[in-house]
């Protein structure tokens, strides 16, 4: 090996963190290195989580549209859709969406390494290369963004065949009958629902009595109600015993009650966990929490100030558009330029069928805070343009101070929740009064009209 | 890999032979027999009213020409579901174990055993390669967290070229006589095994990533592959760990490392290491099978 090559900057992972991180240092007029161990830049966001089980998604969504259309329009679609045409649409997303950020990392002067990198000090950074051979960069700088991957539970035999995690199973070649999910986060309940829509028989099982226990309980309940209506179904407060292959047709999930579930494939999704097993982390002196992961300050910032750590591997939120924001934040922090406003809400987009979304307080939140709340609602199936898509299923729910005045959260359940939420999220920022949606002219029809249906709720509620 | 009693054939024999093979896949004249011992057991669990469901399942799943079989008739319009089967896993799920028991007694019977006198040794390693290669494709696949079943099934079928063209040989007129060399056989394979797979996958309309595979799993060829499921990149390194485990390979275990197909699959020489040493158990999973 030669004498180290100098950077200003390391970024280590090209996923949405690194990815941001690399490009706003090359903004910065840095020399940056960036060092992905796989061929492709991107990271799981591309391969393994965000794009793929969304643009899967989008495919069960609309081939479920054009099944429905066929009464209305009186035509038929193939018998014989196969689930490998809706991963071809999904290979080539992804394939889009790598180069893109390919483009994108080249149009900014960034030297990209293929290779796995390893601490040697906490200034040095070895590359092993997939030959064999090995390279040694050094940078006054250094950003670790190596992300997460599916946690194998010890008493599990993940085997990817009939027992799969969240990576293998986006790599079906089949629809199953059946599919036992295990877990009631939000890649469990996001998978769940896609393949509940995909005609596949569904059984979420968790140890919560509801799925995605961390969000406003009438939008899971919102959720629950249209799984089941699809066919799915949920089994709480249920803890697994063991999971095993029948070695012929079957998996059975024994849960600790005694109760046996019997699924053609089960799907593992019980959490992830930070990359960090090639890192050599010891050789800079930082020492991971007793979760796996890298303990950082509110600036990204590491036990040792010259490396941050971003993205999944520093854990929740977990969210690809907040952890490229902490890319960014960390590296401007690191060379001394003002990042901006730290934002204060952060949106959390949830891509179940249907999707939900949520921003600032929850109704309990809010409670605990001010001593109450005032709730507005408005249902998607009151809206024109909800009557108009046929939708539902959907809710929005916009929460206000016990005085009904002052805006501080919305929840959404329903399609389209997740780009309807913006809305609420500029509101938050600016403190917009709740009579501000009121006063406000949205287009007929629009779902946003939901904005203004919610806040006359309150202000009806107001006057009493 | 010399046969027992080789016997060259002269110049224009060869020629004579490979325009017999050319033609009859032309015409589509293909099929694929069952081997003696997977006939065998077949019938013999067929008619055993206390066979275990996992050992028709496990016997199905290790045989070229059983896999191929049953694939082709589940998907015919006789028993066709909505959705295309696409993998022997499906199929034994979808269509029970009573249904598979019933489709593979009626090929076993139908195809009877395959005629190999004076190649029993070859065949039976070609069968051991195509099995040992779908096994390592299972392996590859895990390790990527990729489709297991698929890698599984365009391991095993990669070759199915090979026994149609040995089936052909068996029904030429040279063949009366004496049975080819080997290394005259292997020269056909080299030409037209590719040709004669495809050919037989396509009318027995096997899934498209074996298709795929069948056509495109060598070193040189398979990046022309689209199908998602990666199943010819797979199999080109399966094949190869198959080859050098079954010790008839150019390649010994450290050249492995500098082919291609393994910096395309990302894998770094400790994947590479963690592969070889899961050859044991392959090795042993398919000596498992041999009567």
């Amino acid at each position: 090996m030669t004498s180290p090559i100098p950077f200003d900057l390391i970024v280590i992972g090209s996923g949405p963190a690194g990815q941001k991180a690399a490009i706003q240092g090359a903004k910065a007029g840095k020399q940056v290195a960036l060092i992905e161990q796989t061929r492709e830049v991107g990271g799981a966001c591309v391969y393994q989580g965000t794009i793929p089980s969304k643009t899967l998604r989008e495919s069960a969504l609309q081939m479920v549209r054009f099944l429905q259309a066929t009464e209305v329009f009186e035509f038929r679609m193939r018998d014989d859709v196969k689930i490998t045409n809706l991963m071809t649409r999904l290979d080539r997303v992804v394939r889009a969406h790598g180069k893109f950020m390919k483009d994108q990392l080249t149009r900014n002067g960034i030297d990209c390494f293929h290779g796995r990198a390893g601490f040697v000090s906490d200034h040095e950074v070895r590359i092993q290369k997939i030959d064999g051979t090995a390279a040694l960069v050094t940078a006054p700088i250094i950003i670790v963004a190596t992300g997460s991957r599916p946690r194998v539970p010890d008493n599990i035999p993940i085997d990817h065949e009939h027992i799969l995690d969240s990576d293998s199973i986006l790599s079906l070649v089949y629809l199953p009958k059946s599919l036992t999910v295990l877990g009631g986060g939000v890649i469990a309940s996001e998978y769940a629902s896609i393949f509940a829509l995909l005609g596949v028989y569904v059984t979420m099982v968790d140890t919560a009595d509801r799925p995605l226990k961390f969000l406003d309980q009438e939008l899971t309940d919102e959720f629950c109600e249209a799984f089941e209506k699809t066919g799915g179904h949920y089994r709480g407060g249920q803890k697994i015993a063991t999971v095993q292959w029948d070695g012929c047709s079957k998996v059975t999930t024994v849960l600790e009650s005694g109760e046996t579930l019997e699924s053609e494939k089960v799907l593992v999704a019980l959490g992830r966990v930070s990359n960090l097993e090639h890192l050599h982390l010891q050789a800079t002196g930082i020492q991971p929490t007793t979760r796996g992961l890298i303990p950082v300050n509110h600036h990204c910032q590491t036990t040792v100030p010259h490396i941050y750590a971003v993205g999944d591997v520093i854990g929740p939120p977990s969210l690809a558009s907040c952890s490229m924001e902490q890319g960014r934040r960390a590296v401007c922090h690191a060379l001394g330029l003002n990042p901006g406003v730290a934002p204060e809400h952060i949106p959390m987009g949830i891509y179940t069928i249907p999707e939900m979304s949520s921003v600032g307080l929850s109704e309990q939140e809010a409670t605990a805070k001010y001593g109450g709340a005032t709730v507005g609602r408005a249902r998607f199936h009151e809206i024109a343009r909800g009557q108009i898509s046929g939708m539902t299923h959907g809710l929005l729910k916009m929460i206000a101070d016990p005085k009904g005045e002052q805006l501080l959260g919305i929840h959404i359940v329903g399609e389209g929740a997740t780009e309807l939420i913006h809305i609420g999220q500029m509101g938050l920022l600016h403190n917009m009064p709740i009579d501000r949606f009121i006063d406000n002219i949205f287009n007929f029809p629009t779902l946003a009209e939901t904005y203004r249906v919610a806040a006359l709720d309150i202000a009806k509620q107001r006057q009493h | 890999m010399a046969h027992s009693t080789p016997t060259p054939l002269a110049q224009e024999e060869r020629e004579t032979l490979r325009s017999f093979i050319a033609d009859q896949l032309e015409r589509g004249n293909l099929d694929l027999p069952l081997l003696p011992v997977v006939a065998n057991r077949v019938l013999l669990l067929s008619n055993d009213p206390n066979a275990d469901a996992s050992q028709l399942s496990s016997l199905i799943q290790q045989d070229q020409a059983l896999a191929g079989q049953i694939l082709r008739i589940a998907n015919s319009p006789a028993y066709a579901s909505r959705t295309p089967i696409v993998s022997l896993q499906q199929a034994i799920t979808w269509l029970g174990l009573t249904m598979l028991a019933g489709l593979a007694f009626s090929v076993s019977v139908q195809n009877g055993v395959f005629h190999t006198t004076g190649y029993e040794p070859e065949v039976r390693n070609l069968w051991r390669h195509a099995l040992a290669t779908g096994l390592f494709g299972k392996e590859i696949a895990r390790r990527i967290r990729h489709n297991v079943e698929n890698a599984f099934l365009c391991g095993l079928l990669h070759t199915i070229g090979k026994p149609a063209i040995l089936h052909l040989l068996s029904q030429s007129p040279g063949n009366s006589v004496e049975p080819f060399s080997w290394i005259t056989v292997e020269s056909l394979f080299e030409e037209f095994h590719g040709m004669a797979g495809s050919k037989l996958a396509a009318v027995w309309q096997l899934p498209d990533p074996v298709q795929e595979t069948i056509r495109y799993y060598q070193d040189d060829q398979y990046h022309q592959a689209i199908s998602p499921t990666k199943g010819a990149m797979i199999t080109c390194l399966a094949h190869h760990l198959a080859s050098v485990m079954l010790e008839n390979s150019t390649h010994d275990e450290n050249s492995l490392l500098t082919l291609p197909v393994v910096q395309d699959l990302n894998f770094y020489p400790e994947d590479m290491t963690a592969l070889l040493e899961l050859g044991e158990t392959v090795k042993a999973s398919v000596e498992c099978f041999l009567p």
